[in-house]
């Protein structure tokens, strides 16, 4: 009994949940969304997840090493961000872009702002955000069965209905944890062992499907709430990103300020921006504003509530107003205005900007169909192949727009079709064609390219577009010869043949459905 | 009624180590040190000199002032000395050395019931500070100050405290069903003072005999009702009872008896029973000794100015092999470790805690950076936010913690640093900060004055 004795204040025991339990738990809340995306996805989406987990807990080892820090890649957190990473992931991306978003999202997010618990955004969206503007094409493009596709956000966007029971599941082209019902079982499981604070997850939740109801433009659609809620990684965001400890202030208040924040801004950007996917930019401005609330949002000790100085005979009784929190009322206020005021400026804007991109497009028409002085859309017969792939033979192509141009007399002098291929070196090509009645081409003109300048930007050039002009055939055959065949740019084969192919998808729209009457 | 509070943790309870264990009285054979403080408020000035005899039961030093209490002899013997001696706390104190007799001859009679009819309330606190009678729940803060209120008529509950809810404390367990007769009546006695109260026995709901016991005593009283408590730690904090109780906090800056309560310990009702009925002041209470390092766990009736070492040793000391980690005076949660077995037991201490596994010490190898989880701040029973505590303690924004964040109402119960998952040292941090800004108040208020 005449041992050292340790000399240390109280208390003396300490329950059993440590970091590194914690990050173990949320990670197995996961893995349900994570074996879905394997199994839907297959193993190209397991590699994904390795290799971002590996290069997340690489890159804080390392860090732990060169900064003589004690050993942080232990506590399991690096590991939980790889994963969140690879889970926003499209499962057809390569393997650099886990490995590099990961570095980044553990070095320069996380490491570089002090490591654990110091830095300002999620390192997982943060690092997401950085690959979508630095990949754009890789991050963007979903394959099915090895075609790119649109995703149903992007789906939903172009208003057109999506199924929801594939959403729901995961089994549609998306991210590799995009299984809405694997996430929520995950999700309850950490609430209802309040390792995350229910108060996100609700109040984020509300305040995005209320605004998407009340300014989305569909009502409160069971079907169409559903879909946004589904799509483009709310489950994710609400249950493990917004949730996030670091990034997510600490009184109940606070809390419930700041997720109703990431819902409005979410619903905001969803329906009047021009990603469908930015349900991740709100949830960083969420982040953002996380240290000012906790600043100024701080909940006061229970005796010092109203309630408690009621019971002691210290304030007066309850008036009407005072049995709503006014934070609750201010909120409801300011997110009630400033939505008003910006479907307001919407729709106020909206008949103008219509009408420039008439005025554009018309112009555009005007000059492959120079006779003409009206032009007459033809809906109904592009309207059953709106936003969807047309045909198969032409990649993924799909056609815009086709009108009909008549002159002064009401005659038809010609018609015109918009076709955009996404095949494109970066992104979209849009071309619109020029035909006559009988399927001569009169003219192309190229409106959308974003090509390699000198090289796949040449396909907007006479060059390029003035050797289909005056031909009729059913179909162009790319550096061919005799009647069919049309020379590429050198040095832009990717664009080159998503033209030629663009150009084909219109002449077989123009021969097959506005003319065939298909 | 709601039969807790909001926040609190469970830790693992180990009170089946000595819950069916009897309360021995303790009859200790070395010298016995008597501190000058063992309460809250001046230490009292000794009233016995080098070599006078004493009895058990005598008064050896008294108080000085009205926040202070009596000293009272627990043996019989010689006084050997009033030296400064090392305490349980660890600083060095003035203290009464007497050489035990063994015979613990009483200074009274003792066994005799005194009558009751014509006794006034004045009588009443009068025979409470004669007898040194302070706090046993821990603070140690003089009773009789307790009882004598600005307005009695504003008084409207007399709380018992039974809750109990250290994990390995037993001695309250054992007390309560033994003794239930006489704290209830030690209960009736305080209820005399107040007349508009209503007497509440708060006893938490895993101690299931001694509810039995209390409500058997309390049957039939009008005035009295046993309330069983949710098994939730710190249930037995006097701020939390009071607000199951009242339905509403205070804050520190308040006493109990502000919002209409006085709080007494079940061993201090027991105590003012012995010391109002039979003239017995306060100088045995009850005493658990447990934990995973001591060979027989024992609870025991243990004088005052007991040896701790010896008290060990009569539960069997160290397990064979064990490494003994820490010794606690009071529980894991709230009790503080011994830097020496050679100091005395005082009135204030409930427990002796031996543990094998230190907490601290483990936590010290798990800590991380801060998560921001705010496990902290649910578990605050005082509903604080620690974890912006913590960081403005960091950036010793002091403004911000009192003012902002309140943070001087902590109570220091500890179930933050319990509940940390990173094992930040929270508790301790707000125990020095506010340290710190009382100090920083203090020397403000001095050159102000000159």
């Amino acid at each position: 009994m005449n041992q050292k004795l340790n000399l240390s204040s109280g208390p003396h025991v300490r329950n059993y949940w440590t970091t590194r339990f914690i990050m173990l738990v949320v990670i197995a809340a996961l893995l349900p969304a994570t074996l879905v995306g394997i199994f839907v996805h297959g193993l190209q989406a397991l590699w994904i997840i390795l290799a971002a987990v590996i290069a997340a807990v690489a890159t804080e080892f390392v860090f732990d090493k060169l900064t003589g820090r004690k050993d942080t890649w232990t506590d399991c957190s690096a590991a939980l961000t790889g994963l969140l990473l690879a889970l926003t992931l499209s499962p057809s991306v390569p393997l650099y872009i886990p490995i590099l978003g990961s570095v980044f999202a553990i070095g320069l997010v996380k490491c570089c702002f002090g490591g654990l618990g110091k830095n300002f955004i999620n390192p997982a969206l943060a690092a997401r955000c950085f690959l979508l503007i630095s990949f754009p094409n890789a991050m963007t493009g979903f394959l099915v069965d090895g075609v790119s596709a649109a995703t149903p956000m992007e789906v939903l966007k172009s208003g057109q209905v999506v199924n929801i029971t594939r959403m729901f599941l995961g089994t549609s082209n998306g991210v590799i944890g995009g299984s809405v019902l694997a996430l929520l079982i995950g999700g309850m499981l950490l609430w209802a062992y309040d390792v995350i604070h229910g108060q996100i997850c609700i109040s984020v939740l509300a305040s995005f499907t209320l605004f998407i109801g009340l300014f989305g433009g569909q009502g409160f659609d069971p079907a169409f709430l559903a879909a946004h809620l589904c799509g483009g990684g709310v489950i994710l965001g609400a249950f493990f990103m917004a949730t996030d400890y670091v990034t997510s202030p600490v009184s109940r208040l606070a809390q419930t300020i700041y997720g109703v924040l990431i819902g409005v801004l979410g619903a905001m950007f969803r329906i009047y921006g021009h990603a469908a996917d930015s349900f991740s930019y709100a949830i960083i401005i969420g982040n953002l504003f996380t240290p000012l609330i906790d600043t100024y949002i701080v909940s006061k000790p229970y005796a010092f509530r109203k309630r408690a100085l009621q019971i002691h005979g210290l304030v007066h009784k309850k008036t009407f107003f005072d049995r709503f929190p006014k934070p609750v009322i201010a909120i409801a206020i300011i997110a009630l205005v400033s939505g008003l005021a910006l479907s307001g400026v919407f729709s106020m804007t909206k008949a103008p900007i219509e009408k420039q991109e008439r005025a554009k497009a018309a112009a555009a028409y005007q000059s492959v169909i120079p006779e003409a002085s009206d032009f007459s859309f033809l809906e109904e017969k592009v309207s059953r192949f709106a936003g969807e792939k047309y045909g198969t033979a032409f990649g993924a192509v799909t056609i815009n727009e086709a009108v009909e141009g008549k002159d002064a007399a009401g005659k038809t002098v010609g018609y015109a079709v918009s076709v955009t291929s996404k095949e494109g070196y970066n992104g979209d090509l849009t071309y619109i064609i020029g035909f006559t009645g009988d399927g001569t081409i009169t003219s192309i003109t190229n409106t959308v390219n974003n090509e390699t300048p000198g090289k796949g930007s040449l396909c907007k050039e006479p060059g390029f577009t003035g050797q289909f002009s005056g031909r009729n055939v059913s179909a162009f055959v790319l550096n061919g010869t005799g009647d069919e065949g049309v020379d590429g740019v050198s040095g832009a084969t990717i664009s080159s043949k998503a033209s030629v192919n663009a150009i084909n998808a219109a002449l077989d729209f123009f021969r097959n459905v506005v003319k065939g009457g298909d | 009624m709601k039969d807790t509070f909001r926040g609190g943790v469970h830790p693992r309870e180990h009170k089946d180590l000595s819950r069916e264990e009897p309360l021995r009285l303790f009859h200790p054979v070395g010298e016995m040190v008597y501190p000058l403080s063992q309460h809250i408020g001046k230490p009292a000035k000794p009233v016995v000199k080098k070599n006078d005899p004493v009895l058990a039961g005598q008064l050896i030093a008294e108080a000085d002032g009205f926040v202070s209490a009596n000293v009272i002899c627990s043996c019989s013997g010689r006084v050997k000395a009033i030296e400064k001696r090392r305490t349980i706390s660890g600083a060095l104190m003035e203290c009464i050395v007497v050489e035990n007799d063994g015979q613990f001859t009483p200074a009274g009679d003792y066994e005799t019931r005194r009558d009751l009819s014509q006794l006034t309330g004045e009588e009443i606190k009068d025979r409470v500070r004669q007898a040194g009678i302070v706090g046993l729940g821990g603070a140690g803060f003089p009773t009789h100050v307790k009882l004598a209120p600005k307005d009695p008529n504003a008084i409207r509950w007399v709380i018992a405290n039974g809750a109990e809810c250290e994990p390995y404390l037993t001695c309250n367990d054992q007390l309560m069903r033994t003794k239930a007769r006489e704290i209830i009546e030690g209960l009736e006695l305080v209820l005399r003072l107040f007349p508009k109260a209503e007497g509440v026995v708060g006893i938490e709901k895993n101690k299931p005999e001694a509810i039995a016991a209390m409500e058997a005593a309390a049957a039939g009283k009008e005035r009295i009702r046993v309330l069983r408590l949710h098994t939730k730690y710190p249930q037995g904090g006097e701020h939390t009872l009071i607000k199951v109780i009242v339905g509403a906090d205070y804050p520190v800056s308040k006493l109990p008896a502000d919002v209409g309560c006085i709080v007494d310990n079940v061993g201090t009702l027991y105590a003012i029973q012995r010391a109002v009925c039979y003239g017995e002041p306060l100088f045995t209470h009850g005493l658990t000794v447990s934990g995973k390092a001591v060979v027989k766990p024992r609870n025991f009736i243990v004088p005052d100015g007991t040896n701790v070492r010896e008290l060990i040793e009569a539960c069997g000391g160290v397990k064979e092999g064990a490494v003994l980690k820490k010794v606690l005076a009071g529980g894991p949660m709230m009790g503080f470790a011994l830097s020496d077995l050679d100091v005395p037991v005082v009135k204030t201490t409930n427990g002796l805690t031996m543990i094998l596994r230190d907490g601290v010490e483990v936590a010290e190898r798990q800590r991380t950076a801060c998560l921001r989880c705010g496990r902290c701040t649910t578990v605050c029973p005082t509903g604080l936010l620690p974890e912006l505590m913590a960081e403005a303690a960091r950036r010793e924004d002091y403004d911000r913690y009192e003012n902002k964040l309140h943070g001087l109402e902590c109570v220091a119960c500890g179930s933050c640093s319990f509940i940390c998952p990173a094992k930040r040292p929270l508790t301790e941090t707000f125990k020095q900060v506010k340290a710190e800004i009382l100090a920083r108040k203090r020397a403000a208020q001095a050159g102000g004055k000159k």
